[in-house]
């Protein structure tokens, strides 16, 4: 019990703090049928990006995994402040913290408001949660973009 | 075989072992004092939950402990991991928030000498996924469609692995829930100082 506590106690002078680099390469944004309710129109948006961090820093003998997640911030017009995921990832070993993605999301981004007409510009970033074996859960942030990036007109079909 | 035992309880006498029923009452209330302390510091009804399921895996395992609080003044971020219960759903969920919109809502409660416009209630509605899972977990709302703040148990800060399982044994296997208690009653009984 006292050699656990002094794991998690270990772990607080561990305090590295990596940052890497985030770009957003398009953002395009097609209506498409709700999900829960057929008849409704809902435009979704699609993210692509190209991330690159290196994260081993964060792995200590007491990190079990990392979780990594790329969010999209942005306060709609009505004032409401929205955090959404697009993507993530889990990285269990530490040969695997080095990151180059290209991708795109993985989850669906709507707005609540069903469409992204009038929605100021968002910004990215990418974010880490470090698990441990046992202790406390930690939460940093890895990448941002510089510059909000705006959401285009919805499309009418997929070109 | 238990005669010595109850020999020994005739020698005792009947104050000694009221004094150790007591004994054994005084435990069983601090534990509960203890319990309920935690939850009042934490604001949450559990402060200590056991993972039940797989769906964070491999994050949580099955009998792996977390702890909870759950300041009332503070907003809930993409990335935490969030223990809920939804009305209708019989067990909490531990699960990861995916999606936070932070809605104004606006309560005006009309009463018999006008309208009284009360302060706009901060409200976020959340959306969880576990990590394990494919999709979201709308299917498991119950039929809303968005988490709301009150639905939520709390937030896991510590995590320490494995030590549940012993609930879980215990909920698998009943007759050890019922031999341990059992001995533990008995040796309460029997053993002096």
């Amino acid at each position: 019990m006292a050699l656990l506590a002094a794991i998690a106690l270990s772990t607080f002078v561990f305090t590295a703090d990596p940052k890497g680099d985030l770009a957003i390469a398009s953002v395009k944004v097609y209506p498409a049928k709700a999900r829960r309710y057929p008849n409704k129109q809902q435009e979704f948006a699609f993210v692509n990006f190209n991330v690159s961090a290196d994260l081993t820093p964060l792995f200590n003998w007491n990190t079990k995994q990392l979780f990594l997640y790329l969010e999209a911030e942005y306060t709609n017009a009505k004032g409401v402040k929205n955090d959404v995921v697009v993507w993530d990832r889990i990285v269990r070993r530490k040969e695997d913290a080095v990151l180059n993605v290209v991708g795109k999301n993985k989850y669906m981004f709507r707005e609540l408001s069903s469409t992204f007409k009038q929605v100021p510009p968002a910004h990215y970033s990418l974010k880490y949660n470090v698990m441990p074996y046992v202790g406390v859960l930690t939460y940093g942030e890895a990448a941002r973009t510089l510059e909000p990036v705006a959401f285009p007109l919805a499309q009418e079909s997929v070109s | 075989m238990f005669s010595d035992e109850i020999k020994t309880l005739r020698r005792l006498g009947f104050r000694h072992l009221l004094l150790q029923v007591l004994n054994f009452a005084s435990v069983i209330a601090s534990g509960l004092m203890i319990w309920k302390g935690l939850g009042l510091i934490t604001n949450t009804e559990s402060p200590i939950v056991v993972v039940l399921s797989g769906s964070m895996e491999p994050a949580f395992y099955r009998g792996d402990l977390l702890f909870l609080t759950n300041p009332p003044t503070e907003r809930y971020h993409t990335g935490d991991i969030t223990v809920y219960k939804v009305p209708g759903g019989d067990i909490p969920i531990v699960h990861r928030v995916l999606e936070t919109h932070d809605v104004i809502a606006k309560k005006s409660k009309s009463s018999s000498n006008g309208d009284i416009e009360l302060a706009p209630v901060q409200n976020q509605l959340l959306l969880t996924k576990g990590d394990n899972n494919a999709v979201d977990d709308i299917e498991l709302y119950q039929g809303l469609d968005w988490l709301e703040r009150r639905h939520i148990v709390g937030k896991v800060r510590g995590f320490l692995p494995y030590i549940g399982y012993v609930t879980i044994a215990m909920n698998d296997f009943p007759q050890l829930k019922y031999a341990l208690l059992g001995g533990l009653g008995l040796l309460a009984l029997i053993q002096r100082e």
